[in-house]
């Protein structure tokens, strides 16, 4: 049977070791705004503009190549 | 009438021959063979997008974006992207104290920059386990950087884990428009190690480490400073010189929250930062997707950002001279604050059209827990971006 | 463009359509036919209704042959492809076993004896048929399209809802299920699987763009005595229940390949069946006997 997921089961104080997810519960998780790296050229634009004026940068992937922001 | 078989039951077939008998008999009847595809509809998309983004008095840059990327053959998945930065405008080249106190100053004559980017990221399924390669290259009249990446992602747990380790190396080269001789070299090696949890149905988070090892030039070439000091008439005009090192650390951690009842994602990012040079730095972005009806939805979303000065940080030169300072207020302690609103709508056959813009506010007094560096020129910027992107 | 969603009744259970349209009249116009597709085929294949295809054969056995149409040819066809490839235990004959098993509360696990007495009434390979006409060799003997008729309504209906027009649409036959193409918007449809043990519940729900979705379970119709459950697949070499999963669903092209393909599986037992699976490369997901779970849908996580 079609069943629309109609509420997570949610354990009260859960920690990362006690999910009661199951793993194929995934509709929800595939939706493009769960998405945790935006990898598009447009993602990487939009980090230019803070990291050329700041002095951190990185953390989300490797081998991105520097800038020459001057 | 002939009987179908003698035996009492066939032999079995060879496994691979299974599904291909199966279909075939199925297709001799008057029905439909639709391909299976589970999870994402798509097989790629193609975008192509415009970044505006303006300093009041300061530099203005224009930035068309292409991008693709595509799965092929179930196993295989490509990405790639390119884009030109149109840089126009003044720079700050300038601290000076002339007036008493240090200030950025604008010199010379206006900038008309361009810079190249492209990058290629080819990734390799095999079961439970991903393998990627990525290339990236920077090019513009005073810099070229060329890099190259190599990641492995295994999902664990039924697939409810996923670790990520990755290598990364980068070569630049920094020249200078007003340097012709400078053709300066600088490498880095950078580590990544991160896991990816999904928590409940409606969850989860990533947190990755990244540390890097730069080793090269990491003057800027056109920054200068320019210190008056009461006992002496003339002043003190140095070039910004930096470590020939960089050992970095960068901390990223990433939350994803639907609410379905609200139709609604929470979206909050957290990046620790810290280098040798002395720079501790925070970011945090917390932003709401909200979906309106089928086709609309909107982002609004807040970004801080607070860092802590350089150790060779300093308007002003001070004596006695040493060996390594920088008057660059990049590397100074101030903190921002940039607000941003995204519109998304999605059309029936999948295209997306979306708008961004934002306005980003980088201030002495935003620095958390004060300390801001005092010369530290508040930074006004705005930015836009406007894309659109088709499935395939 | 909005969900429209027709139930009906047919073969026993309550069925849907789900039709993405600009309105209920234009999604009514592509689910009629695909609904009037199921009972066409109900009608003329389902044992239960004395002039359909399948009861007219049967009451001719040991008889004269009967004469069939194309379409009918095509499934028992059919039906052979699925008997080769399961090494015989995929067998269109096996319904008369239903004589001896009662899936009803109180009722008893049939006897040795009596299973042994229907056994000799089994055999694909003695159903004579040429691509006219077909005849069962032996009285008593049944040909039983339970075990592909459903999931052959499910992909004619799908044709017929592709035949009127619809790019995004699904047609579920209480569980069997063939979906056209993703939600207007892309996204793919929440396909729940039933949980073997609890009403009502859905044990995971599988994102799926499109294709056919076929389940063989334990729980349709079963027999729970002393702790042991025995379920409507049985066995045609021994007339018992097959054993090891409580379900297997099966995610391919065509609905009656992955309603033949899950209950192949069960009928495999838990070793041979997974390794079946794995063979045919389908994305499948499994419940075995002890409540272990095999999910061999692929990652939609980035």
């Amino acid at each position: 049977m079609i069943r629309a997921i109609a509420g997570a089961v949610l354990v009260a104080g859960a920690c990362c070791a006690c999910t009661p997810v199951a793993p194929y519960q995934r509709g929800y998780l595939a939706r493009p705004d769960m998405a945790l790296a935006p990898d598009t050229g447009t993602a990487k634009a939009l980090e230019k503009t803070y990291s050329a004026k700041e002095a951190a940068s990185g953390g989300a992937s490797v081998g991105g190549g520097g800038c020459g922001c001057n | 009438m002939a009987a179908t078989e003698d035996r009492e039951a066939p032999a079995p077939r060879a496994r691979g021959g299974a599904l291909a008998a199966l279909t075939q008999a199925a297709l001799a009847l008057p029905i439909l063979a639709i391909a299976a595809r589970a999870g994402a509809a798509q097989v790629g998309e193609v975008g192509i997008a415009v970044l505006g983004y303006k300093e009041r008095g300061l530099i203005k840059v224009t930035e068309p974006v292409i991008w693709a990327n595509a799965q092929i053959a179930e196993v295989w998945e490509v990405q790639a992207s390119a884009a030109i930065d149109i840089i126009t405008g003044a720079s700050p080249q300038l601290v000076t104290n002339l007036s008493g106190k240090p200030v950025q100053a604008v010199t010379g004559a206006s900038i008309n920059d361009r810079r190249n980017t492209g990058d290629l990221h080819v990734t390799r399924h095999f079961g439970d386990f991903a393998l990627s390669g990525s290339y990236t290259e920077s090019n513009e009249e005073d810099y070229h950087s060329r890099a190259y990446g190599v990641e492995g992602r295994w999902d664990l747990d039924h697939k409810l884990t996923t670790i990520a380790a990755g290598y990364g190396r980068s070569n630049d080269r920094v020249g200078s428009s007003i340097d012709q001789t400078l053709n300066a070299p600088r490498h880095t090696d950078e580590y990544m190690l991160g896991v990816t949890r999904i928590l409940t149905p409606l969850s989860l988070v990533q947190s990755t480490v990244a540390i890097a090892r730069g080793r090269g030039w990491y003057n800027d070439p056109y920054k200068l400073t320019l210190t008056f000091y009461p006992d002496q008439i003339l002043p003190i005009l140095l070039a910004d010189r930096r470590p020939d090192h960089r050992d970095t650390l960068s901390w990223l951690t990433r939350y994803r929250r639907h609410f379905p009842g609200a139709n609604a994602t929470l979206q909050a990012d957290y990046r620790y930062y810290r280098d040798d040079w002395g720079i501790r730095a925070h970011t945090l972005e917390v932003a709401w997707q909200q979906d309106l009806g089928d086709r609309w939805s909107v982002r609004p979303a807040l970004r801080y950002y607070t860092q802590s000065a350089a150790d060779f940080y300093s308007p002003t030169i001070p004596r006695p001279q040493p060996e390594i300072v920088s008057s660059d207020q990049r590397l100074a302690a101030f903190g921002g604050l940039s607000p941003s609103l995204r519109l998304t709508y999605r059309f029936a056959g999948g295209t997306v059209i979306e708008g961004t813009a934002g306005y980003v506010h980088d201030a002495r007094s935003l620095r958390f827990g004060g300390g801001g560096s005092e010369a530290y020129t508040t930074l006004r910027a705005v930015f836009g971006l406007v894309s659109v992107s088709r499935p395939f | 463009m909005s969900l429209h969603r027709f139930a009906f009744r047919a073969m026993a259970a309550v069925n849907e359509v789900q039709v993405h349209a600009a309105d209920r009249g234009a999604a009514a116009a592509m689910a009629a036919p695909a609904i009037a597709e199921v009972r066409r085929i109900e009608e003329k294949y389902s044992r239960y209704r004395p002039e359909s295809v399948v009861s007219r054969i049967n009451a001719q056995a040991g008889g004269a042959p009967v004469a069939i149409d194309e379409e009918t040819a095509g499934l028992l066809d059919f039906a052979d492809a699925c008997w080769r490839q399961s090494a015989g235990l995929f067998d269109a004959t096996s319904g008369v076993l239903r004589r001896a098993w009662r899936f009803e509360p109180g009722s008893a696990v049939p006897s040795r004896e009596a299973l042994e007495a229907l056994l000799p009434r089994i055999g694909w390979q003695r159903v004579e048929r040429t691509r006219e006409a077909v005849r069962l060799p032996l009285a008593g003997m049944e040909l039983d399209f339970g075990g592909f008729g459903k999931e052959y309504a499910v992909d004619r209906a799908a044709l017929a809802l592709r035949e009127a027009g619809a790019e995004s649409a699904l047609v579920n036959l209480a569980g069997d299920l063939a979906i056209l193409g993703p939600q207007p918007d892309g996204t793919p449809w929440n396909v729940g699987i039933r949980h073997p043990r609890v009403e009502n519940v859905a044990i995971a729900t599988l994102p799926v763009a499109s294709g056919a979705i076929a389940t063989s379970g334990d729980y349709e119709r079963y027999l729970e005595v002393d702790g042991v459950r025995h379920c409507h697949v049985l066995d045609p070499r021994t007339g018992r229940s097959a054993r090891g999963f409580r379900s297997v669903t099966v995610h391919a092209q065509t609905c009656i390949v992955a309603g033949s393909a899950s209950t192949i599986a069960m009928l495999m037992g838990r070793d041979a069946g997974l390794e079946w699976l794995d063979g045919l490369a389908v994305a499948h997901f499994c419940v075995l006997e002890d409540g272990a779970i095999i999910d061999r849908f692929p990652a939609t996580v980035s």
